[in-house]
């Protein structure tokens, strides 16, 4: 999965930090258009959340919010190459290593936009319980990809694969954010995010992933 | 996994908990788990730092210490607005469906991952909105002494208020929050009240529900 931008919204819809990855979108879109973007995906995010069709809400009742755990989405490859001594546990910031997290977990999105499929690209939200959203936009498609390609699995697994990845890595980017941007004293709440650190993390985590 | 596993539903048997993560776990399990999992510094330099910020507030102050305990209290609130992050990205919790639920993620998790103590959940009110927190070893408080004229003013450990209330407000939840009693002003036990004003329902984000 190869992520072209990642966006993080505030709880009022603000877009506080905008990365992007490739020249996918920097090349079209320019600051202003995804300030647009972002309190648009804000709109949008709660107009779903309420335009559910009734048929979907009986049949689909018992929708899972459980977010299976994703060993090592956008870590340093373990590989056996690196020669790295395993007994050592890797920092992760606050966190010790070797991954933020290690269990499945739920999903505070529950009747939200959770992901969104196009012919150029597909977007994935993360909102947290306080109402921060953290989006990622990538490159690839699922939608119209020949089912040979994405082997016996059928397209909707792959897209709710597609999704728990995302899910996994977003939420790894919340946990960089809480240890970059809200223990960073200078940082003022609800303003864009101008850290450096930050930004390097995201920018070594998204580097992981492709 | 299956070993760990088998002593976390004893756990669950032996004790009274509703509340669930997703894996089934008790709270209680949770909140050590991830404690585990958290870079630490040493206790001894954190209740010192906080004893020279104290110390240094009261001559700031001038020895007003209703003045120093609103500025503990803001202090911990600035840190709770930002801490609550920190406890969500780490747990992940699903929201609580009732105080009770949320009393017992405060004391087995909250307090366990950052400060490694988990309060007794004491005294409830009759209609279920309020309750105490029994802290016995308060990590802050090690090592003090009150000089007598902050004895009966001074809440010495006020900054974790301030805490609970910013991070409390973070997830919709405004409540009021004070120290009942203080065993450094010479009360037989450390006693924080909580008591939940409101749910702020507006302010749950959408897509939630």
């Amino acid at each position: 999965m190869a992520i072209e931008t990642i966006l993080i919204i505030n709880k009022s819809g603000g877009l506080i930090y905008q990365r992007n990855f490739s020249d996918t979108f920097a090349s079209k879109l320019n600051s202003n258009d995804f300030l647009i973007i972002a309190s648009t995906i804000h709109s949008v995010f709660a107009i779903a959340s309420q335009i559910t069709p009734k048929a979907l809400q009986i049949t689909q009742n018992n929708v899972d919010y459980v977010i299976p755990y994703i060993p090592m989405v956008g870590m340093e490859s373990s590989n056996p190459q690196q020669n790295r001594n395993n007994n050592l546990p890797v920092k992760l910031g606050s966190f010790k290593g070797p991954d933020y997290f290690k269990e499945s977990f739920v999903s505070w999105n529950k009747s939200g936009l959770r992901q969104l499929n196009s012919d150029q690209f597909t977007m994935y939200i993360y909102q947290t319980m306080t109402g921060l959203k953290f989006v990622a936009l990538s490159s690839n498609v699922l939608a119209n990809k020949p089912a040979s390609q994405i082997g016996n699995m059928d397209k909707g697994k792959a897209q709710n694969l597609a999704s728990q990845v995302a899910d996994n890595f977003l939420r790894k980017i919340y946990c960089v954010y809480c240890d970059y941007v809200m223990k960073d004293p200078f940082y003022s709440l609800e303003m864009p995010i101008k850290s450096e650190l930050f930004d390097k993390k995201v920018k070594q985590m998204v580097g992981n992933l492709s | 996994m299956s070993r760990q596993q088998s002593i976390n539903s004893n756990q669950t048997g032996a004790s009274t908990i509703t509340a669930q993560s997703p894996l089934n776990r008790s709270l209680r399990t949770t909140g050590e788990e991830i404690w585990k999992r958290s870079e630490r510094i040493n206790a001894e330099l954190f209740t010192l730092t906080y004893g020279a910020i104290v110390s240094q507030l009261c001559t700031d102050y001038g020895r007003n210490f209703v003045q120093i305990n609103e500025e503990l209290f803001q202090m911990g609130y600035n840190i709770g607005v930002r801490l609550i992050e920190d406890f969500l990205a780490r747990t992940a919790l699903p929201r609580c469906s009732d105080l009770q639920e949320t009393s017992e993620v405060i004391s087995k998790c909250a307090f366990k991952i950052f400060l490694n103590i988990s309060p007794k959940v004491i005294n409830w009110s009759n209609n279920k909105d309020a309750f105490s927190l029994l802290i016995e070893d308060n990590p802050l408080s090690d090592f003090v002494e009150l000089p007598m004229d902050a004895m009966d003013q001074l809440w010495y450990s006020n900054v974790l208020c301030g805490v609970l209330k910013g991070a409390l407000e973070m997830v919709q939840l405004d409540c009021d929050i004070s120290f009942v009693s203080d065993i450094l002003r010479g009360d037989q036990q450390t006693e924080l009240r909580i008591k939940l004003n409101k749910i702020l329902k507006d302010e749950i984000p959408i897509g939630e529900d």
